[in-house]
């Protein structure tokens, strides 16, 4: 049942929550709690640095994640917020494609929020991807 | 009493204008993708006035940073506490070049994918001094591009030297460059440090990458038209990988130097050979250097490898250095003009596989500058004479190396360039080897026996056959014997004469 899910899926959550905050990773990503005060731990806040030597060097891509009921047995839901023209990523609202990241399509439940950002950030690096034409900078999806 | 923990201006001496400001004084962890510094704050501060902190710690203008807690972006007008930073927790931090939100100038002068752009980014790291004081930080996440020069290349390596340019609010490029020159000559630990950031690490293991900065540099431009073997060696990949694997690895380039000491001080005891050497060195060595060193200015690498004149440390980054074939075949005691000029020739040869350039293994003069200086160095020439003659095994090390094989290749093939190298790389003295045109025979020979001896694709026979046909229209006319003897003495006509008359009882 859906509250036998919950305790797992908060305390991963948190764990989370504590590690994003604690700078565990190599500094080039960072992941919170949209609003501190969100005790279903659902809606968080990712940022990613674009990798060096790309188009994306220098920038910061803020995104928003969902994590559902469900997580981390479901993966989670993810956006952009900051617009990017990277493959995978609608243009129109910046919602990233499922079938476009391995991280998520073939989702674990070991997975994590970090996990997605840093993946999103080697596709960056990819060959098709660190060469497009971006939009200016600061520019969000308003939909 | 009751006291405030902490809040005593009297005791809190390095963070009074924080504590001024009230409240408790938190640890905060900064971190960039290269660096990470612990910074005394405040709990109720601003973020405008921990960038304050943060920009004395880094060297950084404070409108160039941008902070990031739990995925938000820190604006100024917020405060710590708004948005759950505590002690202990870890705050990142990205240093822009510029506080403009454009993604062309925020970007510049970083190490650009290769192709594309890249010249562009890569001109205003090449050593034109760019409009912007500024314009050459890049800050913790890219190296900037930089060219062959070695401090160049350095300085785009990471806060560290654009930090410390910062401070000393230089606006002149070149004049940044110097300075980093000259804090790395006087801390070989930096150097090391730089080398193992995996950045740097990063963009050295991309050899499209490294080709377009060096190719970048107009000094080198002018370098690969004396020589062309350079803009050989730089499309070769594998070349460029090796290079920059020892570029990276600067305890191979220890072990290098290390051997080559030893190999120096056994090649003195040479009959001979040292003094032919030694004159070599010193015909070919300094205008060379010269000539290296005024195109790349000063050598910020000389310090690390040991004086020009002196300890002959001679990193040959690459293996291939050291381990010549022996010239003088299996008759190790040869005569002392065979090995003369063997010696020579092998010398030359080393010199026309330098390139005339500091380093022809690293012609990114990276860390290699003292390679460059190490060629030129007798004592290290005369290392790799012993260690050729010691260990044959190093003759398989190198030329098993592919692009050795096929720079010996092409010179052997072209020998032309062999016989230009030395007097393009030494305009101002004329290069015993160059000048003497049995010697410059000699020389080609033996970049034929290298290329060939390595892959067998000539016969002796075909490879000798101009000797042979000398030899017999002297008078010598048992065929077999004289390719026994030229076999013998890779091709020295006289030497082979000699053997041919030594041995003629019957």
């Amino acid at each position: 049942s859906a509250a036998a899910a919950d305790v797992p899926r908060n305390f991963r959550l948190l764990e989370e929550l504590e590690e994003g905050q604690k700078g565990v990773g190599d500094g080039t990503v960072s992941w919170g709690l949209e609003d501190d005060e969100d005790m279903t731990l659902t809606r968080w806040r990712g940022m990613i640095i674009g990798p060096p030597r790309t188009i994306y060097e220098n920038r910061m891509y803020s995104l928003k994640v969902e994590c559902g009921p469900r997580y981390p047995e479901t993966p989670p839901f993810v956006r952009f917020v900051t617009k990017i023209n990277l493959n995978g990523v609608h243009n129109s609202n910046g919602v990233v494609d499922t079938r476009a990241v391995s991280a998520l399509a073939k989702w674990q439940n070991s997975y994590s929020i970090r996990v997605v950002l840093q993946e999103l950030r080697r596709l960056m690096m990819c060959k098709e991807n660190m060469k497009l034409p971006q939009p200016p900078e600061g520019q969000i999806y308003t939909n | 009493m009751a006291e405030n923990s902490g809040t005593d201006p009297a005791v809190n001496t390095n963070a009074d204008e924080n504590a001024a400001k009230g409240g408790t004084i938190i640890m905060v962890t900064v971190k960039t993708p290269k660096d990470k510094e612990e910074i005394a704050i405040s709990e109720d501060s601003s973020v405008a006035q921990f960038k304050e902190e943060i920009s004395k710690r880094f060297k950084a203008k404070q409108d160039q940073l941008v902070l990031i807690f739990a995925g938000k972006i820190l604006k100024d007008g917020d405060t710590l506490n708004q948005h759950g930073i505590k002690d202990g927790l870890t705050v990142h931090l990205v240093i822009k070049t510029s506080p403009k939100a454009s993604g062309g100038s925020t970007s510049q002068a970083s190490a650009p994918s290769p192709g594309v752009s890249s010249s562009n980014r890569s001109t205003a790291g090449a050593g034109n001094p760019p409009p912007a004081s500024t314009a050459n930080q890049s800050q913790g996440t890219g190296p900037s591009a930089a060219p062959a020069q070695p401090g160049n290349l350095l300085s785009g390596f990471g806060d560290l030297s654009n930090l410390a340019g910062l401070g000393m609010g230089s606006s002149n490029f070149m004049e940044l460059q110097q300075q980093m020159q000259r804090q790395l000559m006087s801390n070989p630990e930096m150097l090391s440090q730089i080398m193992e950031n995996p950045l740097v690490q990063n963009m050295m293991s991309n050899p499209d990458l490294m080709r377009q900065m060096i190719m970048a540099n107009p000094q080198m431009q002018q370098l690969m038209e004396r020589n062309p073997e350079i803009s050989h060696m730089l499309n070769n990949p594998e070349l460029m990988r090796q290079t920059m694997e020892l570029a990276r690895n600067p305890a191979m380039m220890q072990e290098m130097m290390r051997n080559q000491d030893r190999a120096l001080s056994n090649l003195e005891s040479i009959p001979g050979g040292y003094n032919a050497l030694r004159r070599m060195y010193t015909d070919i060595q300094e205008p060379m250097f010269s000539a290296a060193r005024e195109q790349f200015g000063n050598n910020p690498f000389s310090a690390l490898g040991g004086s020009p004149d002196g300890s002959g440390a001679q990193p040959s980054r690459t293996e291939n250095r050291e381990p010549l074939p022996n010239p003088w075949g299996p008759s190790e005691s040869s005569t002392t003009e065979n090995r003369g000029a063997g010696s020579t020739a092998t010398t030359t040869t080393t010199t026309s596989t330098s390139g005339s350039t500091p380093s022809v293994s690293n012609p990114l003069g990276v860390g290699s500058a003292t390679v460059g200086n190490g060629i030129f160095n007798s004592p290290g020439m005369q290392s790799l004479m012993q260690q050729i003659s010691e260990n044959p095994q190093l003759m398989q090390n190198m030329l098993s190396a592919p692009y050795m094989r096929s720079m010996m290749q092409s010179l052997a093939q072209n020998p032309e360039i062999a016989s230009q190298t030395p007097p393009a790389s030494a305009p101002t003295s004329t290069p015993a080897a160059g000048a003497n045109p049995s010697q410059q025979q000699l020389i080609q020979q033996m970049l034929q026996m290298f290329a060939g001896g390595s892959q067998s694709t000539q016969t002796p026979e075909v490879r000798f056959q101009q000797q042979l046909e000398q030899l017999s229209a002297m008078g010598f006319i048992n065929r077999e014997a004289n390719l026994q003897a030229l076999i013998a003495t890779g091709g020295d006509i006289n030497a082979a004469i000699e053997r041919l008359l030594g041995s003629q009882p019957s």
